[in-house]
């Protein structure tokens, strides 16, 4: 899996849980840059992120995580 | 010693002087000396648990990061120091009921530098900050005096690297500094110190008020607290400023939140994020299976223990948990929200939605103020518009005078706060005119000497 593919998943969890149909990732995006990406929508993310790709991200990993770039290498690290 | 006392001017005066005739590493002497004095002026008992705690820190950032390459357990260094901070700080605010002993003293800035070290050590094994290694540096922001007794709490990555890099204030910086500290002077001295003894006696003495006192202590409690506490912070940033550093923004705005969810948001930015990032983020990552109801159990969980923090009681539990179950609440109702929205109009709904806020914080406070449980429960069943004599009790004994005062300074504060919004009006004001600008700080100091409530030094959060 490559990191178009991944975020193209992305995008569509993210428009999924966020309810907005308007959301477009790329690598630099960060949680001020999407509308409702907060602290209390965050664990929603990761937990749906986690069960579409069948992986675990311990809660240290989740903290370095920085932008959506991180999170794609994150996710194509544990699935390749 | 208060900010708004004689030897706190006396100290700090002579604090500055020294800092900026000095060069390179003695200005953190002079600082680290100063902030000693200032603690140390209250109790030296209080100097010495403070520096106790902060070595205690420092040593456990070098051995977390001296056992990390050696693959030895870092979490037994790291949950360990956390256990013993955690335990000081229970030990000292349950003191008086553990051993019976009224005269035992809660350490003054005890939760916050608490706070400061929780947050230290969690980035460091995080790996999110490297260990300081320069012990004077790590005192200083563990001890620095403008932020000890009520925060801001400041992380490492925020200050350390300020500390490091200690200057000379700029004239800019300075006379900026100069006017946040006048903001908070009038909030403090004109705002909450004229409300204070009114809304104290009510609070005091709920059984003798009448219901409509009572409503008008509850709706007046928050510009209270919020004009002592913001007061206290921006005398606290504006006083850093004098020394070059800068310190965190603690609020913003918090009266013009449309949820509560947003007012937690603005008000105590400090500490309701440090909240956020150290117990309920870790706290939603063991629950994220559970969906919603995963992130509904970790914001109760997290705002009981943020009222438990601010004292021992059911009120204060009480307190935390309408917080939890409001925000939880409006988390599943954001679509009724936006229905309203579109229904009555934006401009409409934000001001009703503000007004919604400013209620449901006000009626939490009253179980946060009151002396106990059963006060708030007298205070909340006896809620109405009942006199007993006539309407003009309402003034809850505040003489027409001060009511004219005090409602100009809340008035001027607001129009201050909507266009600060806006652009920085501080900055605006240095602008203008010489005549303007020196206008304004006459009649600035002109207000403050001449209405200001001097007398009382104590601030409401040196209590937490």
């Amino acid at each position: 899996m490559d990191i178009n593919e991944t975020l193209e998943i992305l995008n569509r969890i993210f428009r999924q849980v966020l309810k907005k149909t308007e959301i477009t990732l790329s690598e630099n995006t960060t949680a001020h840059d999407v509308d409702g990406w907060n602290s209390l929508t965050n664990m929603l993310l990761i937990s749906e992120i986690e069960q579409t790709f069948q992986i675990h991200f311990p809660f240290r990993e989740i903290v370095k995580l920085k932008n959506v770039g991180d999170l794609c290498r994150a996710i194509i690290s544990k699935t390749n | 010693m208060s900010f708004i006392s004689p030897e706190f001017i006396c100290l700090f005066i002579f604090c500055f002087l020294l800092y900026h005739l000095t060069r390179g590493k003695s200005r953190k002497t002079v600082l680290l000396v100063t902030s000693g004095v200032f603690i140390g002026y209250f109790h030296w008992e209080f100097l010495l648990i403070a520096l106790s705690i902060s070595l205690l820190t420092y040593n456990a950032g070098l051995l977390l990061e001296k056992v990390r390459p050696k693959n030895k357990s870092t979490q037994t260094v790291y949950w360990t120091a956390l256990a013993c901070l955690l335990l000081c700080w229970t030990g000292f605010r349950h003191a008086e009921s553990l051993t019976g002993n009224a005269s035992l003293l809660f350490p003054l800035g005890l939760s916050f530098y608490t706070f400061q070290a929780i947050a230290y050590l969690t980035e460091v094994y995080w790996e999110e900050t490297p260990a300081e290694r320069n012990l004077p540096d790590f005192l200083l922001y563990m001890l620095l005096f403008m932020k000890f007794l009520s925060g801001p709490i400041e992380r490492p990555n925020d200050l350390l690297p300020q500390i490091k890099k200690l200057h000379p204030a700029s004239y800019d910086m300075m006379t900026y500094g100069l006017k946040l500290i006048a903001i908070g002077l009038i909030k403090k001295l004109i705002i909450a110190d004229h409300l204070a003894p009114h809304i104290d006696e009510i609070f005091q003495a709920v059984h003798t008020a009448s219901g409509a006192q009572l409503i008008m202590a509850a709706l007046l409690y928050p510009i209270e607290l919020y004009a002592d506490f913001s007061g206290y912070t921006d005398i606290a940033i504006g006083c850093a400023m004098l020394f070059g550093l800068r310190l965190s923004p603690n609020f913003e705005r918090p009266f013009t939140a449309q949820t509560i969810t947003d007012f937690w948001r603005r008000w105590h930015i400090s500490l309701s994020s440090w909240v956020r990032d150290y117990l309920y983020l870790p706290l939603t990552s063991v629950t994220r299976r559970l969906g919603q109801t995963g992130i509904a159990i970790s914001l109760i969980i997290t705002f009981v223990a943020l009222g438990i923090w601010h004292g021992v009681g059911w009120n204060f539990v009480i307190y935390g948990l309408i917080q939890g179950i409001v925000i939880v609440w409006e988390q599943n109702t954001t679509s009724i929200r936006k229905t309203i929205s579109r229904r009555i109009g934006s401009p409409l709904y934000g001001l009703l939605a503000a007004i919604r806020t400013y209620l449901i914080f006000a009626f939490s406070l009253i179980f946060f103020k009151a002396k106990n449980m059963d006060d708030a429960v007298y205070f909340i069943r006896h809620l109405s518009f009942q006199t007993h004599s006539n309407w003009k009790e309402i003034d809850l004994g505040i003489s027409d005078h001060i009511c004219i005062v005090t409602g100009i300074a809340l008035l001027l504060i607001g129009i201050y706060e909507y266009f600060m919004a806006r652009t920085d009006l501080l900055r605006q004001i240095e602008k203008q005119p010489a005549v303007v600008r020196w206008s304004i700080y006459y009649l600035t100091a002109f207000l403050i000497l001449a209405y200001g409530q001097f007398g009382s030094e104590n601030f409401i959060y040196l209590q937490f």
